[in-house]
């Protein structure tokens, strides 16, 4: 499924999308195909992070998660392989969540190329900002793969008109100025910058970082089209991967996480 | 050729390679780094501070010990005579000043051998701002002489404990803060890395080493060096002596990076073994596997321990303005060991490799005036060396 489908949609239903991050490779490898199976019965959308050494927008949680997956031998073409199995096996659309440096080693064509064979619907890349994605851009027109972009508490109203402009599918706006996973923050800013951003864009608007229960994944709903959880997940599989029912109780996790 | 261009490349290297929340900060910035390079009072500023505080102009010192041993006229430039021992003072100074001007209070930094750390430190507490280094526990441990000074120095160090632990890591975790405390903080990179304006932020404060050196090699030689040899880490020391002789066609450049435990091993060397990437802000050459993620460096000079190098290099590189060669761990203890026996001067670890380096130069440029970066003093290194030594006695 398309993003702008999943997202049109959920409007008809006068739902918001609930969106999920998950590393892959973590906690190993053989275990991302049905983490993101079960996922895709709860979430609207699945992000699925591509593990870099360097993770410069991530906190204690994520850097750890991606150093153990980098450590069980994650990496672009294992994350495709197994995408490429998943494909077909869920009904909601997948973005690629990386970092610019692994895409540039393994060739932005062939890179988006992997994107389309494995089903993946769009592609956001943490260190490439729109100064920087020109040829991005262009190529992943032409093999349609939606390139969603960042805005932050610090992007200009100018600056957000040409994010934009070349943004598709949806955008992600960070709730704070910081690294994922913060303890809180408080949603009067956030709500109000996005009412300033309808003005200049009918994309969807979802909000990412620092969301761990169901009462924020409430509050952050009312005032935009989607809420991202990222850390809280990774957290959750960190702690509970071992356990017997790991999967049934990351299922009633999420389900729990839209109460 | 005038670089780095607006948007910040050196000829296909460099740009702005960060997350969206960091964009914003880095454009102002730039404009305020424009508005302060023209400004008047700026500049009498610095050009005092330099002066009266850190005890510029350095000395040209002709090695004549060591120009008889190798064969070669050997000049020093003398940046460990600085205060706090090292070139890194020019740039600490430079931004600091920039800090001030941006009215930002906090100053957070990343540092390696501690050099830079100590010089931020030692600014920070000259201007009253507070202050947070974030440096690799493995650096901790090697250079805990450093961490001293700069608690002394009333700054707060910040160990970081996440992958290789050394500069990189310490680098990664600066930006993170940075982008968390955007407002407030100012992030004072210490070599001419990052990205853009810092690469050139960061070059322009430590021309004034090339620009000195020549000015006094001419009054000294009345000519121009044959070669300009420093060692690259992220690169300022030698991007600092370069710069200034750019259109100097005859004069050759040689950039010496650290080849670790061999060129094949561990080492330092992205220039040489690395390939293009992006590693924090800019693309450069980098050390990484083939699915782009960065490798761990080493070499025994913590301050050269490096994954990356600054994008103005990788484009000396590429159009061939400057040689790039490599000398390993123990060949540097012997240039540290070197030149602190004929001309009792006790090189950083950083910069021995350049000395260690001109033995080989001397191998085949007979005669040649050779003036040599020395970008610090190496008494961080003696418990280094002693420990290298002890270790590999036979």
């Amino acid at each position: 499924m398309r993003i702008r489908d999943k997202f049109e949609q959920l409007k008809k239903k006068n739902k918001k999308a609930f969106i999920g991050y998950v590393p892959f490779g973590f906690p190993k490898i053989k275990y991302t195909k049905d983490i993101i199976l079960t996922l895709a019965a709860g979430l609207d959308l699945i992000e699925v992070g591509i593990p870099f050494s360097d993770p410069l927008a991530d906190g204690p949680l994520i850097q750890r998660a991606t150093s153990l997956a980098l450590d069980e031998g994650a990496t672009v073409k294992e994350t495709f392989k197994c995408l490429g199995q998943v494909k077909g096996k869920i009904k909601i659309p997948l973005v690629v969540m990386t970092y610019y440096n692994p895409v540039l080693r393994f060739g932005m064509e062939k890179f988006l190329q992997s994107m389309k064979e494995s089903g993946v619907g769009g592609l956001m890349i943490v260190d490439l900002p729109l100064e920087e994605s020109k040829e991005y851009i262009k190529a992943a027109r032409r093999f349609d793969i939606d390139t969603v972009f960042f805005i932050t508490p610090t992007t200009s109203l100018e600056r957000a008109k040409k994010i934009a402009a070349i943004s598709r599918g949806f955008i992600y706006y960070i709730s704070i100025t910081g690294i994922t996973g913060p303890k809180d923050f408080s949603c009067a800013p956030p709500a109000s910058h996005i009412r300033r951003l309808r003005k200049i864009t009918k994309l969807p608007i979802c909000v990412g970082f620092g969301i761990h229960t169901s009462k924020q994944v409430r509050q952050v709903g009312s005032f935009s089209d989607g809420v991202i959880v990222g850390s809280r997940i990774v957290k959750f599989i960190e702690e509970n991967w071992r356990d017997k029912n790991f999967l049934g109780r990351l299922k009633a996790y999420i389900e729990s996480l839209k109460a | 050729m005038k670089v780095p261009d607006n948007r910040g490349y050196f000829g296909k290297f460099g740009g702005k390679f960060v997350p969206e929340t960091l964009f914003s900060c880095l454009e102002q910035l730039e404009a305020t780094y424009k508005k302060v390079k023209k400004d008047k009072k700026f500049r009498e500023e610095l050009a005092y501070y330099l002066k009266e505080y850190a005890g510029r102009p350095t000395s040209l010192y002709f090695a004549n010990n060591l120009s008889k041993l190798l064969g070669i006229r050997v000049y020093l430039k003398r940046e460990d005579l600085l205060h706090t021992g090292a070139h890194k003072i020019n740039n600490a100074l430079g931004q600091i000043l920039l800090a001030k001007f941006m009215g930002k209070k906090r100053i957070i930094a990343e540092t390696g051998a501690g050099q830079h750390g100590v010089a931020v430190a030692t600014v920070a507490s000259l201007f009253g701002c507070s202050c947070d280094v974030y440096m690799g526990q493995e650096d901790i441990r090697r250079q805990r002489m450093n961490v001293f000074r700069m608690k002394i120095l009333g700054a707060q160090v910040i160990p970081v404990k996440s992958g290789s632990r050394t500069l990189k890591d310490a680098c990664s975790e600066a930006i993170r803060d940075w982008v968390t405390n955007v407002r407030d903080t100012y992030y004072l990179i210490g070599s001419t890395v990052g990205p853009h304006p810092y690469p050139l932020i960061v070059r322009d404060f430590q021309t004034v080493i090339g620009k000195e050196a020549r000015r006094q090699i001419l009054k000294k030689e009345g000519k121009l060096p044959d070669y300009l040899v420093a060692c690259v880490g992220g690169g300022s020391n030698s991007l600092g002596l370069f710069y200034p002789f750019f259109n100097d066609k005859r004069v050759k450049f040689i950039g010496v990076e650290a080849a670790g435990f061999g060129l094949e091993d561990f080492n330092a060397a992205s220039l040489i073994k690395g390939k293009i990437g992006v590693l924090h802000g800019a693309k450069s050459y980098v050390l990484q596997d083939d699915f782009g993620q960065i490798k761990n460096a080493h070499s025994v000079a913590p301050g050269l321990d490096y994954p990356g190098v600054g994008p103005e290099h990788a484009f000396y590189k590429s159009i061939s303005r400057a040689q790039y060669v490599a000398v390993k761990d123990k060949a540097s203890i012997e240039g540290f060991k070197l030149l602190s026996e004929v001309e009792g001067i006790i090189p950083a670890l950083e910069a021995s490799h350049a000395i260690y380096y001109l033995k080989r130069l001397a191998a085949k440029a007979k005669g040649a005036t050779v003036l040599v970066c020395l970008s610090g003093r190496g008494d961080k290194d003696l418990e280094i060396v002693q420990e290298y030594i002890n270790k590999n006695k036979d």
